[in-house]
């Protein structure tokens, strides 16, 4: 395996960067997604997942959906995760000694064997498929235009209904949100 | 690469926003768990896009927009269910919303 890396980085060192492009955000993508799973402060946590979806952007980008990686960037690190920090701010316990217990439900044993039972079913499902052992094709583009037309197009109706569900939505978080008004 | 090896690494990224809903007690642990999950769906529709023999039909791309929309949305919401629900119970934490336990 090793003469073979080593040939194409001789023959082909494009290809080779562009494998790199990919596993090195997943790679960090997975720890940061680990850490934030197991901190204790919650805004490490939340911190933690603002760089696994920064990293997951960047996987994005690298696989051609240039578009879907900055939608990411720009929703998910810019307004997810910038709502999930003020959420957290302003549900801090009252009293600072006490604080709450780490884990619930099926606590952290019951939890990671339950993860990685499906991790396992996943695997197993994902190495014995013959449709996931296709070689990589050609460099695939998705040019903006090309999705401004798809959803002006043949997605108009999903388009239409994804602003009203967001409108509906985030009115709906403001009223939930509002301070009750005294008479 | 092969399409393998990005389905496995949405598949970890989906087993780690498991056990975080799974295990643990605060409200917006939970949440940060099913936002891991909706990101390792999202790499998953890219990942067959990528893989497809008709990219130029950019239903995989299409899909993974719709999705980050919606995960907003419920984002938004979930969140300011958890700030009314600290308001009135005064804690977040899972366990101590239990009134209408029996």
């Amino acid at each position: 395996m090793m003469c073979e890396f080593l040939k194409t980085c001789c023959t082909d060192p494009m290809k080779i960067i562009g494998e790199w492009l990919v596993l090195l955000p997943a790679i960090v993508l997975l720890l940061a997604a680990a850490a934030s799973v197991v901190m204790r402060n919650l805004i490490h946590a939340a911190l933690c997942l603002t760089l696994s979806f920064i990293a997951l952007g960047i996987v994005f980008i690298a696989l051609g959906a240039e578009f879907v990686g900055f939608v990411q960037l720009l929703v998910y690190v810019g307004a997810v995760a910038m709502i999930l920090v003020f959420a957290i701010l302003l549900t801090r316990p009252e009293q600072l000694t006490k604080s709450g217990t780490l884990f619930s439900g099926l606590g952290p044993a019951g939890g990671a064997l339950a993860g990685f039972a499906s991790l396992v079913v996943l695997l197993a499902f994902i190495f014995t498929s013959p449709v996931a052992k296709k070689p990589l094709p050609a460099p695939v583009s998705a040019p903006v235009a090309a999705i401004g037309e798809a959803l002006m197009g043949d997605y108009v109706v999903a388009l239409l209904l994804i602003g009203v569900l967001l409108t509906a939505a985030l009115v709906g978080a403001a009223v939930l949100a509002m301070e009750d008004k005294k008479p | 690469m092969t399409l393998q090896i990005l389905l496995a690494i949405s598949a970890i990224l989906f087993a780690f926003g498991l056990t975080a809903v799974l295990s643990r007690s605060n409200a917006i642990m939970i949440l940060i768990g099913i936002e891991l999950m909706l990101g390792a769906a999202n790499l998953n529709f890219l990942a067959f896009w990528r893989f497809s023999e008709n990219p130029a039909a950019l239903v995989g791309v299409l899909f993974a927009i719709f999705s980050i929309a919606i995960a907003a949305a419920e984002a938004a919401v979930g969140l300011a269910i958890i700030i009314l629900v600290h308001r009135k119970a005064r804690s977040v934490e899972v366990d101590d919303t239990n009134q209408l336990k029996g």
